[in-house]
């Protein structure tokens, strides 16, 4: 660990605590303000003011910790919290390239997104509150990528999975809201489990929870090789759970009942991300768990094309984006199972700035027609809400890989890594999903944008510049960050050099120019379905009904979980209810304190009152005890 | 010929009987009757032994004054058992054993 | 062997006398029932020539004892003195009774003591006993005479309102 700066390094946490601090301060401020301006005076801006604040702090301070790290190379910094026994646990950072990006990443989304959200959520009656979860939430995602010990992780972890159940169910009072927030609780919670007991797992196994420590005790044989692969797949089955990789995807198509900006963050670019983050910080240890590292590919590949099929078929919006997401993080997940750890960061960046452009773009477009999510009912909006198309465009364009968008770059440094580690299989399936996602996304972009004006969309618009300057930023964004992939200089040598120094950024020929191929066939045939409809996609359908059934029904999965839910989960739940009803309460409990009153009820019967019974049993008393003394005695 | 077994049993029974009216009869008057029973089955050993026991005749007078006084106090303890039951029935209007009772749980 | 005889015919009215306390429903059988016990008990005092105590018996017992008795018997029971049930818990007098009777005997059976021939106690000697050796328990007997007799009158008596010259202002 080299000198640090000023501040660099050493007051990288400072970045976490501004936000999380943010968060109580609104708190504060509103129940305070709401006593000085009685009423609902209380001034509006404070909670953006507060929360956008912070966030830039955070921003700035990033490019500060980066220019430490560029000088200095990567450090910790920690303080001892608790001592349990020979324990010491620690709340501490670790910088290096990973979580640097990651900061730079969640710290510009998030401001960019909160300023959006100034405009989309004006009027609400809970304005301060939505920024205040905003806040914790950014504090809770920043502090998990920057933390150096699991259990810190873990407690972030849990603290994103707090914010985004607050967030989702935002607007609580409407059922659907409320029901998707509990499901994704949920579900994510069943792979927080998993996580849980693979960090105790290593723990036991390595006497530590600093994940270099642990990356020592392993590299150096220290970790049995059971206990490996068992705490590896429980720590991805917690990545499944918060990445959304199947079957645990169910909760975030569901998660759209959020308000938009929330699924740019969180949906986006954020929480799902933590997941792969998790596997990518974890990785050394992943590498020694090969068996481990195929189920990751495999568990990726799988989320890749499925939630393609599905995004393929959804009308709305919202939910087009969310399983794109969700097939995207399936792509991600392949790649670090090829063990491309530098492909995938680039991946997540560049799928992260796109697909926060198109969600926040859909917002837009949801904005401008008074709250329409259904594409069916869109058409030729390009001509009401210019930028907002170009904007949205550029982002479909840069996720579904078009050059020399950043999508393009990032993706195929994902298939050049599954290429060269993992069976020929593999590609051949990627480039399906690729398809696929080249796909539906113009699928998406015509529907919504081009074609004839639909009649009910007279009234659409523009939306407010504080809403369509984020989109531009965000575009800007999306269209340059492809030029990060490029040789530059010495020091610089693509995206690959600067994770891991050694890499620099090659053409694969052949590679480029069959997913190249591979997309303009995507967009011709959507131009052909949806816009000229010479391949009419209603008669696909009718042709092949089973299918398009098991698709629009997403495979009733939903259906199935239920089902289990309805007659395993809750069953057990009643018979373990009524145990405890019947023989711990009842029983155990209740059954004591009646036993006592009754045993007292009987025998204080011998209190008659009536002075023979107490004379006889003087009499009887006399009479024992001569015969004791007696019998005994003499 | 008679012997203090004689006395002596005889006081005993009489003393159960006074025990058996005592627990088992209804109005307080018939058990004040039976308690001067188990009184009198006092007296009756206390004259056997004075009888029958080898003392001098000096010591074997105990027997007489201890007689004297436990007449006297059973005369002492009517009265005031009487004044008891009188206050019982004016406060009750019953002096019935299974009638009274105030000393139950 | 007369005095053997004798002796029987008094123990037959003692316990007679005795059973018919605690076993007849008419209680001025009962009375007369302890009447008769109490006279046999003065004959056995005459069996073991203690002439005084005798007197005493029949004075005391015979002339005031159940006198009173039957003056309470009658305040307290004007309407149904001739029907009188025991009450359910006699069984368990009826063991008690037979238990302790069991223990007396058995404490008779064993307890050796050293007999002579039947005599009494002359008079004289009596009442140097009574009022020399044992003179102060005799005035402490006259004494519990009276407190007994005080506190009867005391708690019998019926709390009337005072004129107000005994008035000292509190309930009765």
């Amino acid at each position: 660990m080299g000198e640090a700066n000023a501040i660099g390094i050493n007051a990288a946490w400072v970045i976490p605590a501004l936000s999380a601090s943010a968060f109580f301060l609104i708190i504060v401020l509103n129940r305070v303000l709401g006593y000085v301006f009685p009423g609902s005076r209380v001034p509006s801006f404070v909670a953006p003011v507060i929360s956008i604040g912070a966030m830039l702090a955070g921003f700035v301070l990033f490019w500060v910790v980066l220019v430490d790290l560029l000088q200095n190379g990567p450090g910790t910094f920690s303080i001892a919290w608790l001592t349990v026994g020979e324990t010491e646990i620690q709340w501490g950072v670790l910088i290096d390239k990973l979580s640097v990006v990651m900061i730079g990443l969640v710290t510009f989304i998030a401001l960019l997104v909160q300023i959006y959200s100034i405009g989309y959520m004006k009027g609400d009656p809970r304005f301060g509150w939505y920024f205040a979860a905003h806040a914790l939430f950014a504090g809770a995602m920043l502090a998990l990528v920057l933390a150096d010990n699991l259990l810190f992780l873990y407690v972030a972890w849990e603290l994103v999975g707090l914010g985004s159940y607050l967030l989702i169910g935002f607007w609580w009072e409407k059922r659907s809201a409320a029901q998707a927030a509990k499901k994704a609780f949920i579900t994510t919670r069943i792979g927080d489990v998993g996580l849980l007991i693979g960090i105790i797992l290593l723990f036991r196994a390595t006497g530590s929870f600093d994940i270099s420590t642990i990356f020592h005790v392993a590299a150096s044989g220290g970790i049995g090789s059971v206990t490996l692969n068992t705490a590896t797949a429980l720590i991805f089955l917690g990545a499944m759970g918060k990445s959304a990789q199947f079957p645990f995807h169910v909760w975030l198509p569901d998660a759209m009942e959020g308000p938009t900006p929330v699924s740019a963050l969180i949906h986006a670019a954020t929480m799902v991300t933590a997941g792969v983050f998790l596997v990518a910080r974890m990785l050394p240890l992943f590498e020694l768990a090969p068996d481990v590292m195929m189920a990751v590919a495999i568990t990726g590949l799988v989320t890749f094309v499925f939630a393609g099929t599905l995004a393929l078929v959804m009308t709305d919006i919202k939910r087009v984006l969310a399983y794109s997401t969700i097939s995207h993080l399936g792509l991600m997940m392949l790649s670090l199972g090829a063990g491309a750890l530098a492909a995938t960061l680039f991946h997540l960046v560049a799928h992260g700035v796109s697909k926060a452009l198109l969600f926040l773009g859909a917002g837009s477009v949801m904005h401008g027609s008074d709250g329409e999510t259904d594409a069916r009912k869109m058409g030729g909006l390009r001509a009401k809400m210019p930028i907002t198309a170009v904007t949205f465009i550029i982002g479909a364009a840069g996720l579904a890989g078009l050059p020399p968008l950043a999508g393009f770059f990032s993706k195929d440094e994902v298939l050049l890594g599954v290429w060269a580690d993992l069976n020929p299989a593999f590609l051949v399936v990627a480039l399906f999903g690729v398809f696929l996602s080249a796909l539906y996304m113009a699928r998406v972009v015509l529907l919504v944008f081009f074609g004839p004006l639909n009649p009910e969309r007279e009234g659409a618009h523009e939306s407010p510049p504080v809403m369509w300057v984020p989109l531009a930023i965000l575009a800007v964004l999306a269209l340059g960050v492809g030029f990060l992939a490029f040789n530059y200089t010495t020091d610089y040598q693509g995206f690959a050099g600067f994770m891991s120094s050694g890499h620099h950024f090659e053409v694969t020929g052949w590679l480029m120019g069959l997913s190249i191929a591979i997309t303009l066939g995507a967009f011709a045939g959507a131009w052909l379905a949806y816009s000229r409809n010479t391949i009419s996609h209603a008669a696909l359908a009718a042709r092949f009904p089973v299918i398009y059934k098991v698709l629009v029904n997403k495979y009733y999965i939903d259906e199935a979980y239920q089902w289990v839910i309805d007659h395993v989960v809750l069953v057990i739940a009643r018979a373990v209810a009524l145990f405890d009803r019947v023989v711990i309460n009842d029983t155990g409990v209740d059954g004591l304190a009646i036993s006592v009153r009754l045993s007292a009820m009987r025998t204080r019967v011998i209190q008659t009152g009536y002075l023979y019974t107490y004379g006889a049993a003087m009499v009887f008393g006399v009479v024992g005890l001569a015969l004791i003394w007696w019998i005994f005695l003499t | 010929m008679i012997e203090l077994t004689h006395f002596q049993v005889l006081g005993a029974a009489l003393f159960a009987i006074g025990l058996y009216g005592v627990l088992a009869r209804r109005s307080a008057v018939l058990i004040l009757m039976s308690i001067e029973l188990m009184l009198s089955a006092v007296n009756i050993n206390l004259i056997g032994y004075a009888a029958f026991v080898d003392f001098t005749e000096a010591q074997r007078s105990l027997g007489q004054v201890l007689i004297i006084f436990v007449i006297t106090i059973a005369a002492a303890e009517l009265a005031l058992a009487i004044a008891i039951i009188l206050r019982l029935y004016r406060n009750r209007s019953t002096v019935n054993a299974d009638e009274i009772n105030l000393m139950k749980f | 062997m007369a005095s053997l005889v004798f002796f029987y015919f008094a123990a037959a009215l003692v316990l007679g006398g005795a059973i018919t306390v605690v076993m007849t429903r008419n209680i001025i059988y009962a009375a007369f029932g302890l009447l008769t016990s109490l006279m046999g008990i003065a004959a056995l005092f005459l069996l073991t020539f203690a002439e005084f105590l005798a007197l005493v018996q029949v004075l005391i017992y015979g002339g005031a004892v159940v006198i009173v008795i039957i003056f309470a018997l009658m305040l307290t029971r004007l309407d149904d003195f001739r029907q009188l049930s025991d009450h359910k818990g006699w069984p368990l007098g009826a063991a008690a009774a037979l238990a302790l009777f069991g223990l007396m005997i058995a404490a008779i059976v064993r307890t050796p003591v050293n007999t002579g021939p039947r005599e009494g106690v002359s008079f004289t000697v009596m009442g140097e006993s009574l009022f020399q050796d044992w003179a102060v328990p005799f005035e402490i007997a006259s004494l519990v005479l009276l407190i007994a007799l005080i506190g009867a009158v005391v708690m019998v008596r019926r709390s009337d309102p005072d004129d107000g010259a005994n008035d000292d202002g509190g309930p009765n």
